[in-house]
């Protein structure tokens, strides 16, 4: 198996499993069904916590069907980009649309329900997710599967290709990311080198400044399940819950900012482990949200030991990420 | 100039920068990033706490947090000697170290101000906090963020010799 296979597996879920979830939401939306909302709200919030995974393996799928630049037989480049660039899309409004249903959550246990705006905000959000979704679904399925289009819009394609074949060679007339698409071109701002030159070193500075913000949240909230500041009540820390999120967010963007500008790079062990961290903290953060446990956790309590290990878990957890992120350039490849 | 050469000659130093082990240079770089993520980490809940983020968080319990602020500031100030030392003809003779040395030493300094000035306080949760704790805490915020900054700019900004 290799991570070509993680991303088939994983494509599922952001397309199959959020079309499931926006029933669900929509059904309950309409029905006032305050729990199925909020098993909907999770779905939705899952969905877009497992779409990073599914976002980057796909550019290590492309490394397994185009190793060193040259692509299988008949797979197209062409269609590869216009898949990326599909997904790119949909996973920016997917990422908005988790952060909005998490709100939601959020808000329902602070003030026992949904504010009208953000249930509305959320289902509009999440149409839009599911279009561009399942443009990106539809474009990926037809990398490898002939079947599905008609047999002009391949030889089309090649035929763009095989006619862009001799521009590789430098082009001054060519504008930046030579017309290999929006994804592409992105990655070229990115990477410094050819793009915007400062670009590179703000995003790291914007990414260690998320990591406190996010750490802010990780220490005050855990260390005080954990027995420190026991006079702290558990509802007076889950005001904090959204400052992580900010911080998360700043490291998300920024994170898939040096992503794109060099996938390849990215391709190790490390930062598969990062990512899988990343999931589990996302997870993670839905016990804290949802859990009548820890919510009961009042000034001066003890929490309960199974607070105490999700707790301890998500130090564990962070840290985690924070060591992959850090050891990438000493134990993955060399940057 | 030559007690520079001299510090990133010695044995400890040439360890941490060409050992070919995971112990050595990036160990201490991870400790030193660790370090930052609790000592800011803490340092920016407090202050955006002073500043009226999650008001019905009380003040006064969060002084415990003040010793993990200073573990991971004692923490950086170790690994960050290590750091210099092992490069010393470069970091210490860069600019930028320098203002972010300044950055450091105006933040503590915020820091243990809103430790004396707002923490001392016992009626601190009692009423709305003063003026002078807001600015404190948003200065506080600023010097960290200029830390940060300064310290990754190490990275990018060339040394004057």
């Amino acid at each position: 198996m290799n991570l070509a296979h993680v991303h088939l597996l994983l494509n599922h879920t952001p397309t199959i499993g959020f079309g499931v979830a926006i029933c669900l939401y929509a059904v309950a939306f309409f029905g006032k069904n305050e729990t199925l909302k909020r098993t909907g709200l999770v779905l939705l919030f899952l969905a877009a916590v497992l779409a990073i995974p599914t976002y980057i393996s796909g550019n290590f799928a492309e490394l397994r069907l185009c190793p060193d630049g040259q692509c299988l037989p008949g797979v197209s480049r062409t269609l590869i980009r216009a898949h990326e660039d599909a997904a790119l899309l949909a996973f920016c409004v997917m990422e908005i649309t988790g952060f909005m249903a998490w709100l939601a959550l959020w808000q329902w246990r602070a003030w026992q329900r949904v504010p009208g705006w953000n249930a509305a905000t959320v289902l509009l959000l999440s149409l839009v997710t599911f279009g561009a979704m399942a443009n990106a679904a539809t474009k990926g399925g037809s990398i490898r599967h002939s079947e599905i289009h008609a047999t002009g819009e391949v030889v089309a394609a090649d035929q763009t290709e095989s006619g862009s074949q001799p521009a590789e060679e430098p082009d001054a007339t060519a504008s930046s990311g030579d017309g290999e698409g929006t994804a592409r071109w992105l990655g070229e701002v990115m990477s410094g080198t050819t793009g915007v030159p400062w670009l590179w070193a703000a995003s790291e500075t914007v990414h260690f400044v998320g990591l406190c913000l996010l750490f802010t949240v990780v220490l005050f909230v855990n260390l005080r399940l954990l027995g420190m500041a026991k006079s702290l009540s558990f509802v007076s820390l889950y005001q904090l819950l959204p400052l992580g999120m900010i911080g998360f967010g700043m490291n998300l963007v920024t994170g898939i900012g040096f992503f794109l500008a060099k996938p390849a790079m990215y391709d190790t062990y490390v930062f598969y482990w990062k990512i899988a961290l990343v999931v589990l903290g996302g997870v993670n953060v839905l016990y804290f949200t949802m859990l009548d446990e820890v919510w009961a956790v009042g000034s001066g309590d003890d929490a309960p030991p199974m607070a105490k290990s999700i707790a301890a878990s998500a130090i564990v957890v962070w840290l985690g990420v924070l060591f992959c992120g850090h050891m990438l350039p000493f134990l993955g490849v060399s940057f | 100039m030559e007690f520079l050469q001299w510090l990133e000659q010695i044995p400890f130093s040439v360890w941490v920068r060409e050992a070919p082990t995971a112990w050595a240079y990036p160990t201490v770089l991870l400790l030193h990033t660790a370090g930052m993520a609790l000592c800011v980490g803490v340092a920016a809940g407090i202050d955006l706490r002073i500043l009226g983020l999650a008001p019905s968080v009380r003040l006064s319990p969060l002084e415990k947090f003040f010793p993990v602020l200073w573990g991971g500031f004692f923490v950086n100030a170790l690994t960050g000697t290590i750091l210099v030392m092992q490069d010393a003809t470069s970091k210490l003779l860069n600019v930028d170290f320098y203002v972010k040395m300044v950055f450091i030493a105006l933040a503590v300094v915020t820091v243990r101000l809103i430790r004396k000035r707002v923490f001392t306080n016992p009626r601190v949760d009692d009423g709305p906090l003063s003026s002078d704790a807001k600015v404190l805490a948003a200065l506080s915020l600023v010097f960290w963020l200029g830390a940060i900054t300064a310290g990754r700019l190490l990275a990018y900004i060339p040394s004057f010799a």
